[in-house]
C-alpha cells in the first residue's frame, strides 16, 4: 500500500510537468491548429537563456523571468518568420516545418552552448516531505503544481473573460469572418504563438532540472510525453491537458514501477493509440470537431 | 469537411517513429581493391563513425577530437614509417541508419585503409557484416559488447575496451573483498548492457547474490520507483550497469529519498567529471567512495608519464578541450592503431595489420593486457578499481585479470611507454 502510494504520488508530481508542457501545444493548437513540433527546442532555448541569466545574476527567479519573456519574442518570431509563410494546404506542412525547425535550433544550440549536460539548481528542495510516514511530495513538486495552477487559472481568465481572449478564438475558430468584423487575425496568431511558446518556456524550465539536466535534446522525450498528454486530454482543452497530464504522470509510474520501466513508454502508446481509435478529439473534449 | 483530426493522426505517427528508433542489417559485397585501398606513398586514410550530434554526443562527441589530435602530433614528428595518418572523422548521431550510410561511403567511396573505433553497440552492429563482408579491418570498437570478440564469425573486427562481463566481475571481486557482509543489488539498462552485466555479477557472486535487480529504460528518466524498490530491499551495495546520465539520476533519486548506498558502477556509466556535469554542486557529497573500474592511464594522475603525455598533447593539438576520461580514451585508442600500423611494417597491408594484433604483439597502455590473439579478438581483458576521493578519482589496489570466471591479480607492469608517447 505503501509502495502505491509513492508510485501514485511520484507519478503525480511527473505528470504535472507534463501538463504544463501539454498546455503550450493545446494553446498553439487553439490559435493555429498546427501541433508545433520545434515547441520542444524553444522551449529548451528559452531554458538556456534562463540558465546563462541565473548563472549570471544569481537569481533563480530573474532566469524565470527571462525565460518567459525570451519565450514570447520567440514564439512571436517564429510565427512571423516562418510559420507565416508555410503553406496550409496540407496539415503536414506545418509538421514537416516544425520538425526543419526543431533540427535547426537543436544544431545551433548546440553549436553555441556544447552538447554537454548542465547541471540546474532549483529554487525549492527537491527531498520529499514527509506525510504520515509516507514520503513522496517535494516542496519543488508543490512549486510545479502552484505553477500550473497559475497558468490555467490565468489561460481560463485570458480565453473566457478578457476580450482579448475573444478576439483570440474567434482569429482562431474563423480568421476571415474575425477580420470582417474588426479583428486584426494575423496579429492574433502571433500572439497565439507568443503565448504558447513563453508557457512552454515555463514547463521546460520547470522539468529539465528533474530530468537529466539541460541539453540540446533536453526535452526530446518530455515532448513526446506531453504531446500524448495533449492528445489524450483533448487538443482543444486546457483542462483536459492537465487531467490528460496527470493521468500518463501516473500510468507512467505505476507501470514503471509494477512491470518494468521497459514496458511505461509503450504503455503510454497504447494509451495514445487507444484514445486516437476510440475517441480521436481526445477524453476530455467537450466541443464537437470543428470543422474549419 | 472535417481536417482536423488529420494533422492530430500524422502527428501522432511522427510521435511514435519518434519513441522507437528503427535499425536493419547490414549486408552488401563489393571486389576487394587491388592496391591497398587507403595507404599511399605518403599517407594512410583510416575512418570512424561517431556521434559528433544528437542525444549521444554529450557523452562522446570529444573522443574522436583526442584521437585526431594524437594522430596530428604523431604526423609532425614523422608519422609511421614516414607516413601521415588522415582520419575522417563521420558524425552518425547515434543513428544505426545514418552510421550505415556514412560507413558505406567510408568504405566504397573514400576506400579508408580501415575503419576505427566506431563508437556505439547498436551502430556498430549495423555495420559489422558490411565490414567483415568487406573485408575491412574494423579495429578497436569503442563499446563494452562482446559482440566483437567472435573471430571466427568476424575475423576482421577487434574489440578495445574490457567488455561488461569482464567489468562486472572486477567490480564483484573488489566489492566482496571490501564489503563481504553487504546485500548486493543492480541498477541496469534494459538491454544488453544491462543483462551482460548481470550475467557476470551473478557469475562472480552466485546465482542468489543480487537481493533485488531493476532495470530502467532510457526512455524514462524518472527511476523513482527502481531506486525507492531497492531502498525497500535494504540494498547496501548498488551495482551500476547505466550511462552517466542514469547513473546521476540513480544516485540523485537516492539521495533525494534520504538513501545514501554504496555505488559500484561500469566504466560506461562511472566517470567523475561527467557524473559532476550533471549532479552540479552536490557532487563531492554524493560521490565520495564512488567505486568504479577502468583500465586505461587516469587523467587525474599526472604523475602517470601516458597522462602526462596526453595532456600536454591535448593542449597543443586539441586547444581549448578539456583533459578527461574521453581524451584519455581517444588518445588511447589512437596509440593502439599506431602502434598495430608501425608493427604491420614498411608497407602495410590490411593483412599485415590483422597479423600484427594476432601476433600479440601490439601492446597498449593499459594496466591490464589485450587478449588479442588467433582466437580471441577480446580488448583489455581485466580492470582496476577507481575510488572518488575528495574529489579525485583514482586508482586504488592492483588491477585484476580475469579469464572465463576466474578473477586474479594482475602483477605484470604495464608496458613503458615509448619515447615521446610514439612507438620506435
Amino acid at each position: 500500500m505503501d509502495r502505491f502510494l509513492f508510485l501514485t504520488v511520484d507519478g503525480l508530481a511527473r505528470g504535472a510537468v507534463l501538463a504544463a508542457f501539454a498546455l503550450s501545444l493545446v494553446i498553439i493548437w487553439r490559435a493555429a491548429r498546427i501541433v508545433n513540433f520545434a515547441q520542444g527546442a524553444m522551449a529548451v532555448t528559452t531554458t538556456y537563456v534562463a540558465f546563462t541569466v541565473t548563472s549570471a545574476t544569481g537569481s533563480y527567479w530573474m532566469g524565470l523571468a527571462s525565460a518567459v519573456a525570451a519565450g514570447l519574442l520567440l514564439g512571436a518570431v517564429v510565427e512571423r518568420t516562418v510559420m507565416r509563410f508555410v503553406g496550409n494546404t496540407s496539415p503536414l506542412n506545418s509538421v514537416i516545418a516544425g520538425l526543419g525547425l526543431l533540427l535547426v535550433i537543436q544544431a545551433i544550440l548546440g553549436m553555441i552552448f556544447g552538447n554537454g549536460y548542465r547541471a540546474m539548481a532549483t529554487p525549492f528542495s527537491t527531498s520529499p516531505i514527509s506525510i504520515g510516514g509516507i514520503s513522496a511530495v517535494s516542496p519543488y513538486d508543490l512549486f510545479i503544481f502552484a505553477c500550473i495552477a497559475v497558468i490555467v487559472g490565468g489561460l481560463a481568465l485570458l480565453f473566457t473573460k478578457t476580450s482579448l481572449g475573444l478576439r483570440l478564438r474567434a482569429a482562431a475558430f474563423a480568421p476571415d469572418l474575425a477580420r470582417l468584423l474588426g479583428v486584426r487575425s494575423s496579429r492574433m496568431l502571433t500572439l497565439g504563438w507568443a503565448l504558447s511558446s513563453a508557457v512552454g518556456a515555463l514547463a521546460a524550465l520547470l522539468i529539465i532540472p528533474t530530468e537529466l539536466g539541460l541539453n540540446p535534446h533536453a526535452v526530446d522525450t518530455v515532448f513526446v510525453y506531453a504531446f500524448t498528454v495533449a492528445v489524450v486530454g483533448g487538443l482543444d482543452s486546457a483542462g483536459g491537458a492537465v487531467a490528460g497530464g496527470l493521468a500518463v504522470g501516473v500510468v507512467l509510474s505505476w507501470v514503471s514501477g509494477y512491470l518494468g520501466a521497459t514496458l511505461a513508454p509503450i504503455a503510454v502508446l497504447v494509451l495514445l493509440l487507444a484514445v486516437l481509435l476510440l475517441r480521436p478529439a481526445g477524453l476530455f473534449s467537450m466541443t464537437k470537431e470543428r470543422t474549419v | 469537411m472535417t481536417s482536423s483530426k488529420y494533422p492530430v493522426l500524422a502527428a501522432a505517427v511522427t510521435a511514435a517513429l519518434a519513441l522507437g528508433a528503427c535499425g536493419s542489417s547490414g549486408g552488401g559485397d563489393s571486389a576487394a581493391a587491388e592496391d591497398v585501398p587507403g595507404v599511399t606513398d605518403t599517407t594512410v586514410t583510416v575512418g570512424t563513425h561517431q556521434p559528433l550530434t544528437g542525444p549521444a554526443a554529450s557523452g562522446y562527441s570529444s573522443i574522436s577530437p583526442a584521437t585526431k589530435a594524437y594522430f596530428d602530433y604523431v604526423n609532425d614528428n614523422g608519422g609511421v614509417h614516414g607516413r601521415t595518418i588522415e582520419y575522417s572523422v563521420k558524425d552518425d548521431g547515434y543513428n544505426p541508419a545514418n552510421t550505415q550510410s556514412v560507413v558505406r561511403e567510408l568504405v566504397l567511396q573514400d576506400e579508408v585503409f580501415a575503419i576505427l573505433g566506431g563508437l556505439g553497440t547498436p551502430p556498430h552492429s549495423s555495420v559489422l557484416d558490411f565490414l567483415n563482408d568487406n573485408e575491412v579491418p574494423d579495429l578497436f570498437v569503442a563499446s563494452g559488447s562482446p559482440t566483437w570478440n567472435q573471430p571466427e564469425e568476424y575475423p576482421y573486427t577487434y574489440g578495445f575496451m574490457q567488455d561488461y562481463d569482464t567489468e562486472s566481475k572486477v567490480l564483484a571481486t573488489y566489492v566482496q573483498e571490501e564489503f563481504p557482509d553487504a546485500t548486493y543489488c543492480l541498477f541496469g539498462q534494459d538491454d544488453d548492457f544491462g543483462a551482460d552485466f548481470k550475467t557476470g555479477l551473478e557469475a562472480a557472486l552466485g546465482s542468489d547474490g543480487l537481493a533485488s535487480s531493476q532495470v530502467y529504460s532510457t526512455a524514462n528518466t524518472d527511476v523513482a520507483a527502481q531506486i525507492s524498490a531497492m531502498q525497500a530491499a535494504g540494498c547496501e551495495v548498488n551495482f551500476l550497469a547505466s550511462i552517466n546520465g542514469f547513473s546521476a539520476q540513480a544516485i540523485g533519486t537516492a539521495a533525494k529519498l534520504g538513501y545514501f548506498p554504496k555505488w559500484a558502477a561500469s566504466s560506461a556509466g562511472g566517470d567523475y567529471n561527467t557524473l559532476s556535469s550533471y549532479l552540479g554542486e552536490n557532487t563531492d557529497k554524493l560521490l565520495e567512495g564512488f567505486i568504479s573500474a577502468n583500465y586505461l592511464p587516469a587523467y587525474s594522475d599526472e604523475a602517470d608519464e601516458w597522462t602526462a603525455k596526453f595532456k600536454e598533447i591535448n593542449e597543443e593539438y586539441n586547444p581549448g578541450a578539456p583533459f578527461d576520461g574521453n581524451t584519455i580514451f581517444g588518445m588511447s585508442l589512437g596509440y593502439l592503431f599506431v602502434e598495430a600500423l608501425h608493427e604491420a611494417g614498411e608497407d602495410p597491408t590490411r593483412e599485415s595489420l590483422l597479423e600484427a594484433l594476432e601476433s600479440g604483439s601490439v601492446k597498449g597502455n593499459g594496466h591490464v593486457p589485450l587478449g588479442f590473439s588467433a582466437d580471441s579478438h577480446a580488448g583489455y581483458t581485466g580492470g582496476m578499481i577507481t575510488l572518488v576521493s575528495g574529489g579525485v578519482q583514482s586508482y586504488t589496489g592492483t588491477p585484476y585479470a580475469v579469464d572465463g570466471d576466474s578473477v586474479s591479480a594482475y602483477t605484470e607492469e604495464r608496458a613503458a611507454m615509448p619515447e615521446n608517447g610514439i612507438p620506435q
